[in-house]
């Protein structure tokens, strides 16, 4: 795809400087480019789906390395992945069934196919959906070679289907199929916030206190929703120091007419005990149910726990991962820009790196997020309802196929 | 022999076999104790041939089934689990059922007898229940002739084998994310799917450190810690009770499992429970390596509600008579001491187990 290439690196480009950040807009400009990348490409005659999905990973190795941070890229990567294997399934499902028709109309073939004489198209489909679901205790005992052989005699299913003509026709249709489940998995992206905000009342109710720290935008449409259902709830809002998005949040929150008052960040605690509910947004929700957050909602997961206030995290689902936070405290954080802290000119003679050895004494660390465990969490709202944290994983394997999940490691070694 | 005295006043609670199997696989260090062993079990060895050989097939197979488990179990690199759907599947090898649910049904017997020849071991009885509903399953399956069920039956169940070998290297491949260098673990008593998983991770030239328990009465940890040192891993044995004392250095305890119960917890060998509760307290991560067969349909509400399997215990000196001796072999360890769940079908929550259980048997 020559003529991908730089929409390609200008993304990756975008990504690595940090033009795009948030991960509703990665997660919606990755699908779209996917989605170019998908009806750009040439489908060969045999084995189409994996040549696709092999595209696909090529380009989903170079966005998710742009910048690791952004865990909605690798997950809108894998979602793509799943989405064509599924569509792939369907479309041989169909064409097996299709196979066994015309061998039960001529009886000759019927009797000549030695190959698989026990296993009906039925049973080979089946076995083809448990090849893509995740391995569960159900299909230990099942036959895996039977998963290999069905890639076989899917791939010659297509083989001769295109041999017997219209295989132009049916590539176009396996196309076809992922382009639009793509569009429908942007519109899934885009719509999130309707979805969760849908069920707002059920969690806000009349004359109770909100907590949240920072902005999200899906904190705030989830309380929009409630003050437009008439509920009426006052709002805490912490700064959320350095960037202090919230302030941006009191002042939207005040234009709708919600009673909202700013504390610090560090006022929190002392505030909890007035508080009913905590609800926040988040950066991603990893899958063991802790959460990536913006810095300083551990601090007030912690205080949420010690005054046993429920601690809701709104999320859509683009920001489910299906990694594990092996060692949240190293990977998964990017340090910022001291300039958010304080002011250079005032400590400038502090960062003379010409004293002593070169390393100056003033250091700034400015780290963008916090890891939440999951024992903090109560409860995850998303766009299909609500989760406890011992949930997700359920969610992510419906979402993702088993094997997509180590997409990042392939392309490190 | 004054020591086989002095523990028999209370002779009713014989070793049980899951605990032979443990012994004979692991390869007990001690030497007193093959002696101890030699002199406890005859009675009890001799009950259970006694159990085994009165019914050498009076029409069914029923006595075949032990004897085939049995010698299925001797195999060192078999699993229990492993054994018991060997055994299943050469009930239905010498079959001579001509219905599906003829066959079914000679099966649950075996299955049956299987299980309550030895009560005490949880993969054995796992392993059947899955093999049956395995079978149930297939025989739904209205495409199939009969035969042909029957020889897919057998092969599957002769590929059990493999499948469990392949079980424990997903689990190794899967934990390699979990072990980072320069990380000291701890593990607890010998375990094959944790020794395959250092194995791993020690080929991929990861640096770390293990501290292995001793694993009192049987040693089992010295087994291990002598495997580890000739992988070239450092190692560093503890006594049992020095856990806590230890626990600051260490980064992360490693468990297997007997079996993994339907609340997600686990059942293992004695002092799992002891060391989840101080690496609880000191906010370690503990990780348990288990295969899938593993999960049971069990729910014990404490330690004592499980049958309890028995062992001898060498205390070195004669144990007064009228002194009791605890000789129960394992714990059980509640979920929420446990951080996540390393097995084949992926790294799971505790809590995940009960519906992977319940998807299989509703």
């Amino acid at each position: 795809m020559p003529d991908m290439q730089p929409l390609i690196s200008d993304f990756v480009l975008k990504l690595k400087r940090r033009k795009v950040e948030g991960s509703h807009a990665v997660a919606r400009q990755t699908a779209e480019l996917l989605r170019s990348v998908v009806s750009q490409h040439r489908m060969g005659s045999t084995n189409q789906a994996a040549a696709l999905a092999d595209a696909i990973h090529a380009v989903g190795e170079h966005l998710i390395a742009a910048n690791p941070i952004e865990l909605a890229v690798g997950n809108t990567v894998r979602r793509v992945l799943h989405i064509i294997k599924e569509e792939d399934i369907s479309f041989t499902a169909v064409g097996i069934e299709g196979l066994s028709v015309t061998a039960v109309s001529d009886d000759e073939c019927d009797s000549g196919n030695d190959d698989l004489p026990t296993l009906s198209a039925a049973v080979l489909a089946s076995h083809a959906r448990n090849a893509l679901r995740a391995p569960s205790l159900q299909t230990l005992l099942d036959d895996i070679p039977v998963s290999t052989a069905l890639s076989h005699s899917s791939s010659s299913a297509g083989d001769s289907d295109g041999k017997t003509g219209d295989k132009s026709l049916k590539t176009r249709k396996l196309k076809h199929d992922v382009i639009a489940a793509i569009g429908d998995l942007i519109e899934e992206i885009d719509t999130c916030y309707d979805q969760i905000s849908e069920q707002a009342v059920e969690h806000i109710h009349q004359n109770e206190v909100i907590l949240t720290l920072g902005r999200s935008r899906t904190v705030k449409e989830f309380l929009y929703a409630a003050k437009e259902k008439k509920r009426s709830f006052r709002v805490f809002v912490a700064e959320g120091a350095p960037r202090y998005q919230g302030h941006v949040l009191a002042k939207e929150l005040v234009e709708k007419g919600v009673q909202t008052t700013v504390i610090t960040d560090s006022a929190v605690f002392a505030m909890i005990s007035r508080v009913n509910m905590v609800i926040v947004g988040v950066h991603a929700i990893m899958a063991n149910g802790g959460v990536i957050a913006p810095v300083g909602m551990n601090m007030v997961a912690l205080a949420a726990q010690r005054h046993a206030v429920p601690f809701v995290v709104v999320a859509g689902s683009h920001k489910l991962c299906p990694l594990y936070p092996h060692n949240p405290e190293v990977l998964l954080n990017e340090l910022k820009s001291p300039s958010d802290l304080l002011d250079f000119g005032e400590f400038s003679n502090c960062m003379n790196f010409s004293t002593q050895d070169g390393t100056p004494l003033l250091n700034v660390a400015n780290p963008t997020f916090d890891y939440v465990p999951p024992k903090l969490v109560s409860l995850f709202i998303t766009d299909t309802g609500g989760h406890s944290p011992s949930y997700m994983y359920r969610l992510i394997s419906e979402y993702y196929s088993a094997d997509d999940l180590v997409v990042r490691q392939k392309s490190t070694s | 022999m004054e020591l086989d005295a002095a523990q028999n006043p209370n002779p009713e609670p014989p070793i049980s076999a899951y605990y032979q199997t443990r012994a004979e696989h692991h390869a007990v260090v001690s030497s007193d104790w093959l002696d101890h062993a030699a002199a406890a079990a005859s009675l009890p060895d001799a009950h259970a041939d006694a159990d085994a050989a009165p019914p050498p097939s009076p029409g069914s197979n029923g006595g075949g089934v032990i004897e085939e488990f049995n010698f299925w179990r001797r195999k060192p690199e078999a699993a229990e689990a492993v054994a018991a759907i060997m055994a299943l599947a050469a009930v239905i090898r010498s079959s001579r059922a001509t219905t599906m649910m003829e066959l079914e049904i000679e099966l649950k017997k075996a299955s049956d007898k299987l299980k309550s020849w030895d009560a005490t071991s949880i993969s054995l009885s796992a392993a059947c229940d899955l093999f049956m509903r395995f079978v149930t399953r297939t025989s739904h399956l209205e495409h199939e002739k009969f035969d042909a069920a029957k020889s897919r039956l057998i092969e599957r169940g002769e590929k059990f084998g493999e499948i469990s070998l392949k079980a424990r290297k997903t689990i190794a491949m899967l934990s390699q994310d979990f072990i980072s260098d320069g990380c000291t673990m701890l593990v607890h008593g010998y375990s094959r799917v944790v020794l395959e998983i250092l194995k791993l991770a020690a080929s991929n030239r990861k640096l770390f450190r293990v501290l292995c328990t001793e694993g009192r009465p049987d040693r089992t940890g010295l087994r291990m810690s002598n495997e580890l040192a000739a992988l070239g891993i450092p190692v560093k044995v503890l006594i049992d009770s020095a856990v806590a004392y230890s626990m600051d250095e260490v980064d992360m305890v490693f468990v297997g499992a007997d079996g993994v119960v339907e609340s997600g917890g686990i059942i293992n060998m004695m002092g799992t429970y002891q060391i989840a509760l101080v690496a609880h307290s000191m906010n370690k991560p503990l990780y348990v390596a288990a295969e899938s067969y593993k999960f049971a349909r069990l729910y014990p509400l404490d330690q004592k509600d499980m049958t309890p399997a028995h062992r001898p215990i060498d205390f070195g000196v004669p144990i007064p008579a009228g002194v009791e001796v605890e000789t129960s072999a394992r714990d059980y360890t509640p979920p929420q001491y446990l951080t996540l769940l390393l097995t084949d079908l992926g790294v799971l929550t505790p809590s995940v187990v009960s519906d992977e259980l319940i998807q299989l048997y509703l």
